[in-house]
């Protein structure tokens, strides 16, 4: 039960379209972070994958097979808001899910709230949000299971708290789940994720290897003697995604190959010509949001 | 066996190539010493709260470079034999990469390849003199 | 599986017994400060005893303490007997104006009151402690089952406000889970008509021993008491299973609107087209509304009769539309959730 294979995943709301042919493909113990601007359709995503929500068309296939209850008790899920119970105490809650699925420790629940200072004696109306986040991750963690399925996990923890939960994500890849979340901390993606997916506006804008896009997107820059100059078809080249000129100065984001980009621009008549690093966040505003990213990515690279 | 590495994840570099150079570096420093046990790739990525699959990735490829070597169910170690080929690699690996920095650094900034050159007898003058 | 279910019921069978338990109390008060008003039985016949040439004695008649109170001047004797189990019979023969043969019969709760004319004299005896019919019983449970039912009327509703995450994800099938919610909460109207019941007989025994006549329709309403609150809580499972949000309104509105439609069912809105077609409009849609099917009556003979016309298959046919509507609406409450999205 560690592969998940999201295939043309499609849902609308009516006129609305929420996910449009979205495909994505998680390898076992692997840990996937998708992104996306607020809306883009992450926690939709989730719903589908989970038969919390019926799809418009597409598949999700978990070690080839599509979800059936019994499926179930192999993924746990940490919702993005609270869905505990507020009159049950935190010990009800922990009852109530070692009744429901056969592999769950109490012990180890128990011990992960107790490091997340939950009281488990408290009911859920007397936490705060964090708190409930927190019950939510322990719980989940407490399964044991072969799929963890995260939405926004560390929302209101403090940061002590956030380390600690991407801690124990990397404990369940160590301990060979496999990981899909989403966060708006995108150090937090950077760090324990090893491939990514963003989603925006319901589709899939960007996927792959965080390491992989590291090492090929970049972007060269060159400076040109005089204003007036021709880049010589330089936009059609399939390895450059978009070019910005700004005077005398060009900025090409490249998406493999720099070095023959960068080359490409010398035999134009360029100089000053580096290869600017671009990390996660940098990466994935140019996916979504292009208008933002060429000022702050320069801005950051001369800092 | 408490190695301290620290890695940037919002650097444009990739994790698993920082992990990389930092035990290189670690070896050439002497910091790792020869037949010294790595920590294992759980504990590694719990400690810098990075991926395994990173980590992992990394040890496979220092010990494609011979920097390290793997013994299943025991765990990674720097290699012990030929330890000092290993450090001058390592340290060579390091070096390499540093001047290549800097020589494309000062050529995008518009250096000629003269001017650069005697920058860079310069700075060999300057640092090798204080040792004599 | 259902453990969040029965947690609910276990809440509100305490909230029950806590009520049931403070009624109890006051019971307990109102038996303590009438033993002590009455402490003894002057009291009770006072106003005869004003009566000149009213002659009181007491005996004992088998063991059992007899009161009898003689008023010469008009013939009336007055025989009061205290039964060992706390009731009264008391006896009052008087003459009567005129002459005929004639018996009547009143049963209320535990009060059982005869009166015949045999002749020229009349008698009237009147039992506090007769056997009660268990109808009453049933029908205090059945009204305590009704509240329950309402209680539960949103239970897959209260679901999807926020915690479908929790209940869909569990490793069974919706239907399966939505059966298990049903079972636990039609425990609950079970468990609670009992204890509606054993509240009952305790307070009635603080005042007297009580005893039960089961006989004809009072066995068989139970199936009355049982299942108008299931239909009802099916009813309104029916109408809130794919709420998230406002389901509380509508089973606060249920409960005037289906008496509302019941009753002007029942009355006659004139002989105009519009009294007839309003009449006909209402009494179509009670044919779906459970308390159609719920009726009784609380004759002068000594049984109880349910609503429709005399006789046991007017009866069956009343209990098998209520365990009809109580299918067909949980039916109707499941196939909905099936197809909740979070």
């Amino acid at each position: 039960m560690s592969t998940i294979s999201i295939k043309n995943l499609r849902k609308t709301y009516g006129p609305y379209i929420a996910i449009d042919d979205f495909s994505i493909e998680i390898p076992q113990g692997c840990v996937y972070g998708l992104l996306g601007p607020n809306g883009a359709g992450k926690t939709t995503t989730f719903k589908c994958a989970l038969g919390l929500a019926r799809q418009s068309a597409g598949i999700v296939l978990y070690d080839g097979a599509p979800l059936v209850p019994e499926t179930l008790e192999h993924i746990a899920y940490v919702p993005e808001r609270s869905v505990l119970y507020d009159w049950m105490t935190v010990a009800e809650h922990i009852e109530m899910q070692r009744r429901a699925y056969r592999k769950f420790s109490v012990s180890r629940a128990n011990e992960l709230l107790l490091q997340f200072g939950v009281d488990a004696r408290k009911r859920v109306r007397a936490l705060s949000k964090g708190m409930r986040t927190a019950t939510m991750v322990a719980l989940a963690i407490a399964r044991e299971s072969d799929v963890l399925i995260l939405d926004e996990p560390t929302s209101g923890l403090d940061p002590i708290n956030q380390r600690h939960v991407l801690n124990l994500i990397i404990n369940e890849s160590a301990r060979g789940a496999t990981v899909l979340f989403s966060s708006h901390q995108i150090g937090q993606v950077e760090r324990a994720a090893e491939r990514i997916a963003v989603i925006d506006r319901g589709r899939l804008a960007l996927e792959g290897a965080v390491d992989d896009l590291k090492a090929d997107r970049k972007i060269v820059e060159g400076i040109f003697p005089s204003e007036s100059f021709t880049l010589n078809g330089l936009a059609s080249d399939p390895r450059i995604t978009r070019i910005d000129r700004n005077g005398r100065i060009v900025r090409a984001l490249t998406s493999h190959d720099a070095q023959d980009v960068l080359a490409r621009l010398e035999a134009l008549g360029a100089t000053g010509l580096r290869i600017v690093d671009l990390n996660l966040e940098d990466i994935f505003v140019y996916a979504v949001a292009p208008s933002e990213a060429t000022a702050d990515v320069v801005e950051a690279a001369q800092s | 066996m408490p190695v301290v590495l620290t890695v940037d994840p919002r650097s444009g570099v990739p994790i698993y190539l920082q992990v990389i150079e930092q035990i290189k570096r670690s070896v050439a420093l002497g910091v790792l010493a020869a037949g010294e046990q790595l920590p294992t790739v759980k504990q590694l990525a719990l400690d810098l709260t990075i991926n395994p699959n990173t980590v992992s990735k990394a040890y496979r490829e220092l010990e494609r470079d011979g920097v390290i070597e793997t013994a299943p169910g025991r765990g990674s170690f720097v290699r012990s034999n030929g330890v000092s080929e290993t450090t001058k690699a390592a340290a060579t690996d390091v070096a390499r990469d540093a001047i290549a920095a800097a020589v494309r650094e000062a050529k995008s900034i518009g250096l000629s390849a003269d001017e650069i050159r005697s920058l860079a007898s310069a700075a060999i003058n300057r640092w090798f003199r204080e040792d004599a | 599986m259902n453990y969040v279910e029965w947690l609910r019921v276990r809440n509100c069978l305490k909230w029950l017994a806590i009520v049931l338990g403070a009624l109890l109390v006051i019971g307990l008060i109102i038996r303590i400060t009438v033993a002590v008003q009455m402490g003894n039985d002057e009291s009770f016949v006072k106003h005869t005893m004003t009566e000149p040439g009213t002659k009181i004695s007491h005996s004992v008649v088998g063991g059992i303490n007899r009161t009898t109170i003689l008023n010469p001047r008009e013939h009336v004797t007055i025989t009061i007997d205290d039964q060992p189990d706390g009731g009264r019979v008391i006896r009052v023969v008087e003459p009567s104006g005129s002459h005929r043969e004639h018996a009547d019969h009143v049963t209320i709760g535990s009060f059982s009151a005869t009166h015949s004319q045999n002749g020229t004299t009349e008698t009237t005896i009147i039992d506090t402690d007769a056997p009660v019919p268990f109808a009453y019983y049933l029908a205090m449970a059945g009204l305590v089952g009704l509240i329950v039912a309402t209680i539960f009327g949103a239970t897959f509703a209260r679901e999807n406000d926020g915690h479908l995450e929790i209940a869909l994800l569990k490793p069974v099938s919706r239907v399966r889970y939505a059966f298990g919610v049903i079972g636990a909460d039609v425990t609950c109207i079970i468990l609670a008509e009992a204890m509606t019941i054993v509240a009952l007989a305790i307070g009635q025994a603080m005042f007297e021993v009580p005893h039960f006549d089961f006989s004809g329709a009072n066995a068989t309403f139970v199936l009355v008491a049982l299942l108008h609150p299931f239909a009802w809580y099916a009813l309104l499972n029916a109408a809130t299973a794919s709420l998230k949000r406002g389901a509380g309104a509508i089973v606060g509105f249920s409960w005037p609107v289906a008496l509302a439609i019941v009753i002007f069912s029942h009355v006659n809105l004139g002989n105009s087209v519009t009294g007839e077609t309003f009449h006909a409009i209402f009494w179509t849609l009670s044919r779906v509304i459970p308390a159609s099917y719920a009726s009784v009556e609380f004759g002068h003979d000594d049984s109880v009769s349910t609503g429709l016309a005399a006789g046991p298959w007017a009866d069956s046919a009343q209990y098998a539309m209520l365990a009809a509507l109580a299918l067909v609406y949980g039916a109707l409450a499941v196939v909905q959730w099936r197809r909740v999205e979070a």
